[in-house]
């Protein structure tokens, strides 16, 4: 017995004495281990008498334990001195920049547009793609312009021919639904137009616009309202409020410019974004539509407008010109 | 058009300052532009909707007033002015010995006039020249000012000819003849054509209808005698010929946009009226009137319950009724509905939207609420193509691109795609004459405007090609893909294959698998040996070394593009699941020495079609040229991995690696 004692307090002042948590692995090995010196003393458990060895085994295994307890106890208290080292050493300059996998840019109209997609068409409408080289007849005909009238004064044609025109309008692409598609319907394109107009800060003649359009049984002005007002909420943010005022365009009747307000940013000021109204009976009877059973409306706006109003920008020719340092700014 | 607040205040009386009238007159659909401040008085500039002639007045602008605001009333020169016949001589025939007056052309309506004598030349009354001024205007003498004045007042377009340089002295209005010729009060000189319409003395033509008089018969300082026009003409018929002939006037603005045929008289009583205030000169007794065929206006029936519907809200049964008398219409109500007969000065009122549409705005749009349409709601969104040009365009992103968006009106430019272009008739000038077939032009100016290095650039949208106009995507990419980076090594460039890559991934996204080979036919923006067809989709490759050099690019821009206007077609459907076998693969690798004639898609076949299914992927890991490798070789490093339904042992795996080595020897290919 007295050698367990001896080999214990041999191994407890060995463990103190180590001063890194390795040199206590290799102690751990030594005393402790599969062929250690504590393991060992239980070799010796044959020389004894059968009524000995039970208490001689219990011995060992209790210093076994107490030395292991040590050990576990003088280990952890290294450990945190050594980490201690360990992390200064191995300090960084937290400020230093960071390695950004490249990765391409959405172009500042697209997200627009990607936005107006997602917000339109979760409101059930269907995009269609129409052509930029159009018909002068869905450009203008369809839309119920008559011939010679001042309304054209304000859509100044590109020509390519007597009978196609660079649409000055994405309401272009009304004609064509009404051609091939039977009400109810839900329909709308964004896409770019063309007018002939001399290009400064605010006019180009090239630009984007959108046009949503739907017919079903009963729509009315209050539908185009709550229509609008989500749109310029999911646009625009906050509670965007709209307001109508009569103005003309041959395809609605009664027309209207539609204009919003959000307190974060416009402060209060009413913002003139497009026109609407309910689609102009004329051209739902040029399709065969029954005007008694059924109604639409459409609105329409620029593109352009909404990210100039919400970052400020102040020249649309930006746009179109594909300065990187214009578009990195929108990410 | 811009308005003196007194010139309203003339007609109307209200309790409303000129801020709020602006307002009143904005939210009933007469915008206004800007209230000025001239001389101490407002001015307000009225923004006129194309449809509403009748708004192009102080009359005009009274009438809206009176319709909406609740406080105003008529004055007594309003009274004046809105009646037929305001002055008591009009049975009078004395008019009839001075002049005549023929109507030709059925696109004359009315025509009117009264004749002045003993006029002696001065200026308009000061009040006259003061509003006129306001208004931007530069006061000329007393008759011009004085027909200018009572156009603005009653929206009736008026116009003075010296009556002594009327040859007759009688009006004919028709349609101008070939070779006839007319000198106008601008001073330009019109070649005329049958179909414009004019107004002419016995011999020639005097004045284009409703346009601009003749410079020939114009009243000056000399004059003594006058025949005061006041017509209605057809607004399609003024629009063509002053379109036709380059004019644009204050009188054809109003005719354009249709006067009210009933006005006529009235404003040659109203002219007759300042002119006796300011001279004592009263008209020669009588007016001639020549009015074929006044136009008649059908009632419009309206439904309160047709209204309702319309606009979203209920307007009580009474208020439409009293709207629609206070705008002018002759109201009759039928049991459940009205019958509307609209005043001669609204010709936009044909239908019952058109009239739902008077009553909703004088109302209150503000009044109606908001509801968001229910019904058989679809799935909204993109499909088909599109849906697949929005997937295409976010791996295009992924892979490193920026996206651009450039004009579709461009100049000729050398990396045009081959064919005729399409040309815009009417451009607005020569740099922006064609409509673009490719987006490379775009591209390169993008990459040329950011200084030509280290730049990715894709962009997507229509062209319009030999096939018609089609949605393409053009890439770029030229330089470093990396930023460079304080803690990073050889940055890399990007190449054909990087570009190669790029177009793979994209197209493999929407489940396009695209397959390369040589071109079909020599492309002179493309480098002839580092370049590649896109099987039915397009081209790629390392610009060509000429159009580098003439457009200031690096020489190592490599350029792409491909059509996607029909990607469904080429799209594969969708794969079926293949199981996964449990067990462990086996790897060989392989060098091979073979000549740089073969291209590697054929050592990739050879191997393949040795190995069969036992081949469960193959990749090429080097390609190396040098030492130990002779002229016109390169040695091809390529990693087999085999996997079945069971464990490979190193002797089978040895097997079909054999075979595969046998097939590239058969290529030509020797084992390093």
């Amino acid at each position: 017995m007295d050698e367990i004692a001896e080999l214990e307090e041999q191994a407890a002042k060995a463990f103190r004495g180590a001063t890194t948590t390795a040199e206590l692995r290799e102690l751990e090995i030594r005393f402790l281990g599969k062929s250690g010196l504590v393991t060992g003393l239980m070799r010796g458990i044959g020389k004894l008498s059968a009524d000995e060895r039970p208490a001689f085994g219990a011995a060992v295994n209790e210093a076994k334990g107490r030395l292991q307890s040590l050990l576990d106890q003088l280990t952890s208290a290294l450990r945190g001195a050594e980490l201690a080292v360990q992390f200064e050493n191995e300090k960084i300059d937290l400020t230093l920049p960071g390695r950004r996998p490249r990765a391409g840019r959405t172009h500042v109209l697209q997200q627009t547009i990607d936005k107006i997609k997602r917000v339109i068409g979760s409101m059930g409408f269907v995009y269609y793609e129409s052509p930029e080289l159009e018909l002068f007849k869905y450009n203008f005909d369809a839309l119920n312009y008559p011939p010679d009238h001042p309304a054209m004064d304000a859509q100044d044609t590109f020509y390519v021919s007597d009978d196609l025109v660079l649409r000055t309008q994405c309401t272009a692409l009304q004609g064509r639904v009404f051609e091939t598609v039977a009400p109810p319907f839900r329909a709308f394109t964004v896409g770019r137009t063309f007018r002939n107009e001399a290009v400064d800060r605010t006019h180009s003649h090239t630009f984007h616009q959108i046009d949503v359009f739907m017919v079903d049984e009963g729509i009315s002005m209050a539908h185009l309202k709550g229509t609008l007002r989500v749109f310029a909420r999911e646009m625009f943010g906050g509670d965007a409020k709209v307001r109508f005022r009569p103005d003309f365009f041959p395809f609605v009747e009664p027309g209207v410019d539609y204009a919003i307000s959000t307190p974060k940013l416009f402060g209060g000021r009413w913002v003139e974004l497009g026109g609407a109204g309910l689609i102009h009976p004329n051209i739902l009877e040029r399709y065969g539509i029954d005007t008694e059973r059924y109604s639409g409306f459409a609105f329409g706006l620029g593109v352009e407008r909404i990210p100039m109003m919400a970052h400020g920008i102040d020249d649309l020719r930006h746009f179109l010109e594909n300065d990187v340092r214009f578009l990195e700014q929108f990410r | 058009m811009k308005l003196t607040e007194s010139m309203v205040r003339d007609l109307v009386t209200t309790t409303l300052s000129a801020e709020e009238i602006g307002d009143l007159l904005t939210m009933t659909g007469f915008e206004i532009e800007e209230i000025l401040e001239v001389d101490g008085e407002k001015v307000l500039d009225v923004n006129i909707m194309a449809n509403r002639g009748d708004g192009a007045s102080a009359l005009g602008i009274a009438r809206e007033i009176l319709a909406k605001d609740p406080t105003s009333n008529p004055t007594d020169l309003y009274k004046t002015v809105t009646e037929s016949w305001s002055r008591p001589d009009h049975n009078e025939a004395d008019v009839r010995s001075k002049a005549s007056v023929l109507i030709e052309a059925p696109d004359c309506t009315r025509y009117a006039c009264r004749v002045f004598e003993g006029l002696t030349h001065g200026e308009s009354p000061g009040w006259v020249q003061d509003r006129l001024t306001k208004l931007g205007q530069r006061p000329i003498s007393l008759l011009v000012d004085l027909t200018n004045y009572v156009m603005i007042e009653t929206g009736q377009p008026l116009h003075a000819f010296d009556l002594d340089k009327l040859a007759g002295p009688g009006i004919v209005v028709r349609s101008a003849k070939l070779g006839e010729r007319l000198t106008t009060l601008d001073g330009t000189h019109h070649e005329l054509q049958p179909g414009q319409l004019m107004i002419c003395d016995t011999e020639r033509p005097v004045a284009v209808a409703g346009v601009m008089g003749g410079a020939d018969t114009e009243v000056g300082p000399g004059t003594t005698r006058c025949l005061l026009e006041s017509a209605h003409f057809d607004h399609q018929s003024v629009r063509r010929t002053r379109k036709q002939l380059g004019l644009q006037t204050d009188a054809s603005y109003r005719f354009e946009r249709y006067a009210d045929p009933e006005g006529v008289v009235r404003a040659l009583d109203r002219f007759a009226d300042l002119l006796e205030q300011a001279t004592g000169v009263m008209p020669v007794p009588g007016v001639i009137d020549e009015y074929p065929a006044p136009p008649t206006r059908e009632p419009v029936r309206i439904r309160p319950t047709r209204t309702a519907r319309l606009l979203g809200t209920d307007v009580p049964t009474d208020e439409i009724e009293a709207i629609l008398a206070r705008l002018g219409l002759k109201v009759r109500r039928e049991g459940d509905e009205f019958w509307a007969v609209p005043p001669t000065w609204r010709i936009d009122l044909q239908r019952e939207e058109d009239l739902v549409e008077e009553v909703g705005r004088v109302f209150g749009y503000e009044k109606i609420p908001e509801f968001l349409p229910i019904g058989s709601t679809p799935v909204g969104g993109p499909r088909g193509n599109d849906l697949l040009i929005d997937r295409l365009r976010e791996e295009l992103y992924r892979v490193g691109l920026d996206q651009i968006i450039s004009h579709s009106l461009i100049d000729v430019h050398p990396l045009d795609s081959w064919g005729e272009r399409t040309l815009v008739r009417n451009p607005a000038s020569p740099e922006m004459a064609y409509l673009k077939n490719s987006h490379l032009p775009g591209l390169v100016d993008a990459a040329l405007r950011n200084g030509a290095h280290n730049l990715h650039f894709f962009e997507t949208g229509r062209v319009f090609t030999q096939l018609g106009e089609r949605q393409s995507l053009g890439i770029l990419t030229s330089g470093f893909l990396d930023a460079l980076h304080w803690s990073a090594g050889a940055r890399e460039s990007s190449d054909f294959f990087t570009l190669k890559g790029m177009i793979e991934a994209a197209l493999r996204s929407v489940g396009v698998h695209p397959e390369f080979g040589p071109l079909q036919s020599p492309d002179s923006r493309l480098h002839p040996t580092r370049s590649a067809a896109i099987r039915g989709l397009g081209v790629m490759g390392q610009i060509h070394p000429n159009a580098a050099s003439q457009l200031g690019l690096d020489a190592e821009t490599f350029i792409a593009e491909i059509d996607i206007t029909d990607l469904v077609a080429v799209k594969s459907t969708e794969g079926l699941y293949r199981p996964i076998h449990r067990h462990p693969p086996a790897r060989r690798d392989i060098a091979v020495i073979i000549d740089t004639s073969v291209p590697f898609s054929r050592v990739e076949e050879a191997i393949v079609q040795a190995c069969g299914p036992a081949l469960e992927r193959l990749w090429l890991f080097d390609v190396y040229t040098g030492t130990g490798v002779p002229e016109g070789h390169h040695s091809l490093a390529i990693a087999l991995q085999f996997r079945k339904a069971g464990n490979f042992t190193d002797e089978e795996a040895n097997q079909v690696r054999d075979l595969a080595v046998a097939a590239l020897e058969a290529l030509g290919g020797k084992l390093r």
